[in-house]
């Protein structure tokens, strides 16, 4: 099959019609190849360590009042946003593309946002480090408090790194970000682009796929037609920008289907894979489960393939006007799973969702 | 946008209305030099972005359509693999437009391409050079049933001859209410055709900001003159207003919502208050019908992505595919033809299920691996 994104990119440059903020801005295929080390890197990754950071009194003191900020749906200053990536970097390079994650875990799906929801799940689902979590991607875009929340989240994986997973989503992406809202954010929020810059360059070293005592997996989107086994997606080079297609791509777009087999996903990246595929597939893998995001189910989460696939959605009332349930999966030592479903936090002061009026006939 | 961006850009608008006013009254006193310009000669034609221009008469002949296209030639067609799909791109503009705005986007799917496409568009009842009776009603009924009608006579004129011996692709591309249109239409198009087409695309239309536009449409309008000086005039006009950002776009598609008047000045040829007692019909329920329908989508917007609620919900459930050209104005296949296209053709290439397997590399074969 054939797609013609780079094409796209290239083209897009060539009718500069009003300063944009990007150049790449403009096209929004699903994703583009960008090289992490371009001329725009944040430097972030400049000196990655050779081994895992090490936590001590110091750099624990350091996050620990950082989580308390944040907590408080404070913004971090730039300089602080740059050590916690650095930090970051040295946790997550040395994470595997499909990161082992032991029982009992707390499943939880797109985030997208919503700083205020996402405190109400840690109190729906315990607080971390008591409870050990897992999200499976898409932290920012269309909330209005992105920045905050994929800070929070990306301290708290800093500080407990074995308490908590952090997947790579569909949104986790230069391009995306740049048309939903992160980047616009982050320049609103610190009037230039250097924490976006910092966040993407981070994002290309979160895992993309978790594997729950071997029994469970977990990733953002789906199955791909190029990876038939978990050990495949080992094999891949997962640092770099999500790719607008290939194996990386499908693990982050995909989508369970009612027909069986392969088909061609509606949203233009990614493939839809039926109830055939799941089975095999976890056969084959020797798993139980596939459990994902990625989708808006209105109940927070959703079985499908007769419970080989489990959707989870934990974004209430997504974009402040969808009105869905929101929902987080324990699983537990004897593999037992519940949901625990919830509805938006209440906060005073929400921004009401103001959408311009177009300025034209139709 | 930023909203300082969109502030500056709005504060250029308005100083370009002024201009516009300053431009008019000092035509109307002495100004003889621009009266030159009346005449579009140094403009371009159609034939530079279509191959036909062939007038279509629906009810009885009292409807006469104009339309233009290109199809792939004959001796192309016989060079092309007989396995491909051939895609026609047809297309709907918006309230006020004419199909001479999708003048630039066609000629940059030939392009790219290599003319192995058709294009096709036409002016709407009321618009452009289509001649209706007065009688005429604009409710989106009366759209949908023109543009069936009208894309089985292309059909049965055109197409058939053409497309004897190879099969072909249709992808609908409606801009705005166009977009309303090819969504309706979907379903009363007759089955043959309608099996043809592999998926709907809609540019820059979302239906609570459309009915919102609706409402403040008098403010659009009262700021929005009827008459200008010359041609080149109303092109610049719509170029500042960001109506259509691409000079080359607006030199062909501006000048055919126009027609001379004998002082020499430049009229709009449709008068956009005629369409109120209508309004209403044209984008009720539109999210969800858009949605619904059972075959592939695409939504194009411009500037931000502006969703309603169902429309999200449909997005995030992965039913059709959103693109946002964020550097675009409201009349994307004005401002980034190039990009469209490109956009469309991935679109109908991914979708043309005859033009396409899916690679896999699963080796055990638990069941049949289907497309759809």
């Amino acid at each position: 099959m054939e797609i013609d994104n780079d094409v796209a990119m290239q083209d897009a440059t060539e009718e500069p019609l009003d300063p944009t903020l990007d150049e790449d801005a403009s096209t929004v295929a699903p994703g583009a190849s960008k090289t992490p080390e371009g001329s725009n890197a944040s430097g972030i990754a400049d000196h990655r360590s050779s081994k895992p950071l090490q936590l001590d009194s110091g750099n624990i003191g350091q996050l620990d009042q950082w989580i308390e900020h944040l907590s408080q749906c404070q913004v971090l200053s730039e300089e602080d946003v740059g050590r916690l990536c650095k930090m970051a970097v040295d946790v997550l390079q040395f994470e595997e593309n499909v990161q082992p994650v032991n029982v009992p875990v707390t499943i939880c799906g797109d985030v997208h946002g919503q700083f205020h929801d996402l405190m109400e799940l840690f109190k729906i689902g315990g607080p971390c480090p008591d409870t050990n979590y897992l999200f499976m991607g898409d932290y920012v875009d269309r909330g209005y408090y992105s920045v905050e929340t994929v800070s929070y989240l990306v301290a708290m994986k800093v500080r407990y790194p074995k308490r908590i997973t952090i997947l790579r989503g569909n949104h986790e992406s230069r391009q995306i970000t740049q048309v939903y809202g992160f980047y616009d954010e982050c320049l609103r929020k610190y009037g230039s682009a250097n924490v976006w810059k910092m966040f993407t360059d981070l994002f290309d070293y979160f895992p993309i796929t978790a594997l729950v005592d071997n029994k469970v997996f977990c990733l953002h989107g789906g199955l791909s037609p190029m990876i038939e086994t978990v050990d495949q997606v080992r094999e891949l080079n997962r640092i770099q920008e999500v790719p607008h297609e290939g194996p990386m791509c499908d693990l982050l777009w995909s989508d369970p289907d009612d027909r069986g087999g392969w088909g061609i996903s509606p949203r233009g990246a990614g493939f839809t894979f039926g109830q055939d595929i799941s089975e095999q597939f976890n056969h084959t893998n020797d798993l139980s489960l596939i459990a994902r995001a990625h989708q808006l189910v209105m109940e927070g989460y959703a079985w499908s393939h007769q419970q080989s696939v489990v959707t989870i959605f934990s974004a209430p009332n997504y974009c402040y006007r969808c009105g869905n349930q929101a929902a987080i999966m324990e699983f537990d030592e004897n593999h037992n799973r519940q949901f625990l479903q919830y509805d938006p936090s209440m906060r005073p002061g929400e921004p009401t969702v103001s959408r311009k009026t177009p300025d034209y006939f139709l | 946008m930023s909203e300082s961006l969109r502030r500056a850009l709005l504060a250029k608008m308005n100083k370009s209305d002024s201009l516009i006013q300053s431009k008019r009254s000092t035509n109307d006193s002495t100004n003889p030099i621009s009266l030159n310009n009346t005449c579009p000669g140094n403009l371009p034609s159609w034939q530079e972005f279509f191959t036909q221009n062939e007038q279509f008469f629906i009810n009885n002949g009292s409807y006469r359509f104009n339309t233009y296209f290109s199809l792939p030639e004959p001796e192309l067609l016989l060079k092309a693999s007989k396995s491909q799909s051939i895609p026609i791109f047809i297309f709907h503009h918006g309230a006020g437009s004419s199909a001479l705005s999708f003048a630039p986007l066609a000629q940059s799917l030939q392009e790219k391409l290599e003319n192995l496409c058709g294009t096709f568009a036409f002016d709407a009842r009321g618009h452009g050079l289509t001649e209706t009776p007065d009688t005429a009603t604009f409710r989106l009924g009366d759209f949908v049933s023109d543009f069936c009608q009208i894309l089985d006579l292309f059909y049965s004129r055109f197409l058939r001859n053409r497309f004897s011996d190879r099969t072909f692709s249709l992808v609908l591309v409606g801009h705005s209410l166009g977009g309303s249109i090819c969504s309706s239409a979907f379903h009363e198009i007759n089955d043959q055709l309608r099996q043809r087409i592999v998926g709907v695309a809609m540019l820059d239309i979302v239906e609570e900001a459309a009915k919102k536009a609706l409402n403040t449409v008098d403010t659009f309008l009262t700021k929005t003159p009827n008459l200008f000086p010359d041609y080149t005039a109303a092109i610049d006009w719509h170029v500042q207003k960001g109506l259509s950002r691409l000079k080359t776009s607006a030199q062909i598609s501006i000048p055919s919502l126009f027609t001379p008047t004998a002082s020499g000045k430049v009229v709009r040829r449709t008068n956009l208050q005629i369409f109120r007692p209508f309004w209403d019909s044209w984008f009720t329920g539109l999210s969800s019908k858009f949605v619904a329908l059972p075959t592939s989508k695409l939504l194009v917007l411009a500037g931000d992505d502006n969703l309603d609620r169902e429309l999200i919900i449909g997005q995030m459930q992965g039913k059709f595919q959103l693109v946002v050209f964020q550097d675009s104005g409201h009349f994307i296949e004005e401002d980034c033809p190039s990009k469209t296209a490109i956009t469309l053709i991935d679109f109908w290439r991914r979708n043309d299920t005859k033009n396409l397997v899916i690679k896999t590399n699963w080796t055990k074969n638990g069941s049949p691996i289907s497309l759809n």
